[in-house]
């Protein structure tokens, strides 16, 4: 017994020869948001065939575009509205205070990004109160709130989801990647609410479904 | 009589010990000393040593080679960076097969496939991972590429430090960062290794007034950031109409912002130090991965792992593994693609004198539908 003790303590040793010093330390921070689900439902189509599409020149410029979340999906509407022709001031953490009289569109980049939240320097509960705020006035001053949620099933989980329910709560109308509303999350809000929407398959035919909105 | 068994037991313990010992060692010194088969392309106009912009690295490991792809007129110019992370190989045979086929008529393309070299010279402890990856090339040849860890090896800069203290932020991290040289960023002229090549990087782009930088990496694909851009804020609007372009080519992307409280990294300090548009590409590879099974060359070529589909079927993934494979070809085309969508959304976004215009680059459906053996001299 003292033996085999002894010729496996020699035997860690030499191992420990072979394998020594730190183990590698990863960069990966714990993301909020949740995995990409391996199974596509098929509710999200089902109900987005049910709903309105947009009407043609429903939004009016000038418009403000601005992030609920965080995420850079809001550099990527930018881009999008840019090559649709269509004006907007980006202002990725405007508050409701900050929105001025004459704007007649008001876009959410939706999509929770823990990278942007700490760009930012805000947290999700921050953020939130920002959205509600934000949507309050929104409606106060008559402006008509168009939600897009480009990013896919990348963008939903626990972070994204929580940006999603207030902001297709209160939008006016909605343009969604249908690959991200797999389980129906915003299309089944969109259809309580009888909230034209329009689905497109992929971020860049969020392109066309901006120019209707704009009626360009 | 007890006692002499004892010795002798001892003895032979000590003879099995020091054979184990020679064998790992011989391993490591062989690894240590391999000189990776990398061709000059025949379009590339200079090959300088990184000590140009640090000349403490002069004689070091860390004095890797940049080789220059300079266009008959002048224009716009972009740095591609290889092997932060050793470890991440599709990164490392990117930039090798960036300077091997690209032409470039205007402007200028820097390629340095072996940033962190002393990274590819050990591998991470205790992972398993292969020392090496081979491929045959159109003419039948082998070629042999170092496969190597994340981290600076601890030959070069030692000891670490119980805490790392990021020399210009003041920023706090584990002592091992210390040699992870994404986290070594803008760099310290006369630091450790991993700080001098990170200062003459920063020295580099700022000395030669470099338009762009992209930084090539792979991630687990239990991670968030997963087949995904990282961008500086002042590279936002490229890197968002590059990331379209991609998706429009049916390449996923997606766009995510340099956090600005953590530092060391090339898409916040290159960013902040320079006038660059920095960019950071990763994409998915399951021989980096925690959940990974049994892991050698193939793993990390094919990136076919039978834990990962499981993984996947779990829904614990942050990237589709339907395919149930990751092969090296995707990886290596989805970062070359990338890059040359980030030139030409770099270029819709520049004036004329600054434009870049490049040719010969590998494409996405021809890397995924051949061998990447084939674009390799």
């Amino acid at each position: 017994m003292k033996k085999i003790a002894t010729i496996a303590m020699a035997g860690a040793l030499a191992l420990s020869l072979v394998a020594c010093g730190g183990s590698s330390a990863s960069s990966a921070a714990p993301a909020a948001s949740a995995p990409a689900a391996s199974t596509a439902s098929t509710a999200a189509s089902a109900a987005a065939t049910d709903l309105t599409e947009i009407s043609a020149g429903m939004c009016q410029t000038p418009a403000i575009l601005t992030s609920i979340g965080q995420s850079a999906d809001v550099d990527i509407a930018n881009t999008l509205c840019s090559k649709a022709g269509i004006e907007v001031t980006m202002n990725k953490n405007i508050t409701g205070d900050e929105l001025p009289d004459d704007c007649k569109t008001l876009i959410l980049a939706v999509g929770g990004s823990s990278k942007g939240l700490g760009a930012a320097g805000i947290d999700a509960d921050q953020e939130l109160a920002r959205t509600d705020a934000l949507i309050a006035a929104a409606k106060d001053k008559g402006i008509t709130i168009l939600a897009m949620h480009t990013g896919g099933s990348a963008r939903r989980g626990t972070l994204s989801d929580s940006f999603i329910n207030p902001a297709f709560e209160g939008c006016d109308a909605a343009i969604v990647v249908s690959e991200g509303d797999a389980d129906g999350l915003m299309s089944g809000i969109l259809a309580k609410n009888s909230t034209p929407a329009t689905y497109v398959e992929n971020t860049a035919g969020a392109l066309g479904a901006l120019q209707t909105a704009f009626g360009k | 009589m007890n006692m002499k068994k004892t010795y002798l037991s001892a003895a032979a313990i000590l003879v099995v010990a020091g054979i184990v010992g020679s064998i790992a060692g011989m391993s490591f010194y062989t690894k240590r000393h391999f000189q990776e088969d990398i061709v000059t392309g025949p379009n590339v106009t200079e090959v300088f040593k990184l000590s140009k912009y640090n000349p403490n690295l002069e004689g070091t490991i860390g004095d890797s080679d940049v080789y220059v792809l300079k266009g008959e007129k002048e224009g716009g110019s972009l740095v591609v960076l290889g092997s932060t992370h050793a470890n991440e190989p599709s990164g490392h045979m990117a930039g090798i097969l960036l300077e091997e086929n690209a032409n470039v008529d205007v402007g200028t393309i820097y390629v340095i496939p072996n940033i962190n070299n002393s990274a590819l010279t050990h591998n991470d402890p205790l992972d398993g991972s292969p020392q090496y990856m081979h491929f045959t090339n159109k003419n039948g040849e082998t070629r042999t590429f170092q496969y190597g860890s994340r981290a600076t090896n601890p030959i070069d800069q030692w000891p670490d430090p119980d805490i790392y203290t990021h020399k210009s932020s003041g920023q706090t991290l584990s002592g091992s960062e210390t040699r992870n040289l994404n986290r070594c960023y803008p760099g310290v002229e006369d630091g450790t290794l991993s700080e001098q090549v990170a200062y003459a990087v920063t020295n580099m782009i700022n000395t030669l007034e470099i338009d762009m930088e992209i930084d090539l990496h792979e991630s687990s694909p239990e991670y968030a950031v997963n087949n995904a851009t990282v961008a500086h804020e002042r590279a936002a609007t490229i890197a968002a109409e590059g990331v379209l372009d991609l998706q429009l080519e049916g390449i996923s992307m997606s766009l995510e912002p340099s956090p600005t409280t953590l530092h060391g990294l090339t898409h916040r300090e290159l960013g902040d130090f320079t006038n660059t548009y920095a960019l950071l590409m990763e994409t998915g590879n399951p021989s980096q991965g925690r959940l990974r099974g049994y892991t050698d060359e193939t793993l990390v070529k094919t990136g076919k792992d039978p834990c990962y589909v499981i993984a996947y079927d779990l829904g614990l993934l942050y990237v589709d593994y339907s395919s149930g494979d990751f092969p090296i070809e995707l990886r290596v085309g989805r970062h070359l693609a990338g890059i040359n969508a980030y030139i030409n959304a770099f270029n819709n976004n520049s004036s004329e004198d600054k434009q870049i215009v490049v040719s010969g680059i590998p494409g996405y459906d021809e890397l995924v539908n051949g061998s990447l053996g084939d674009y390799l001299l």
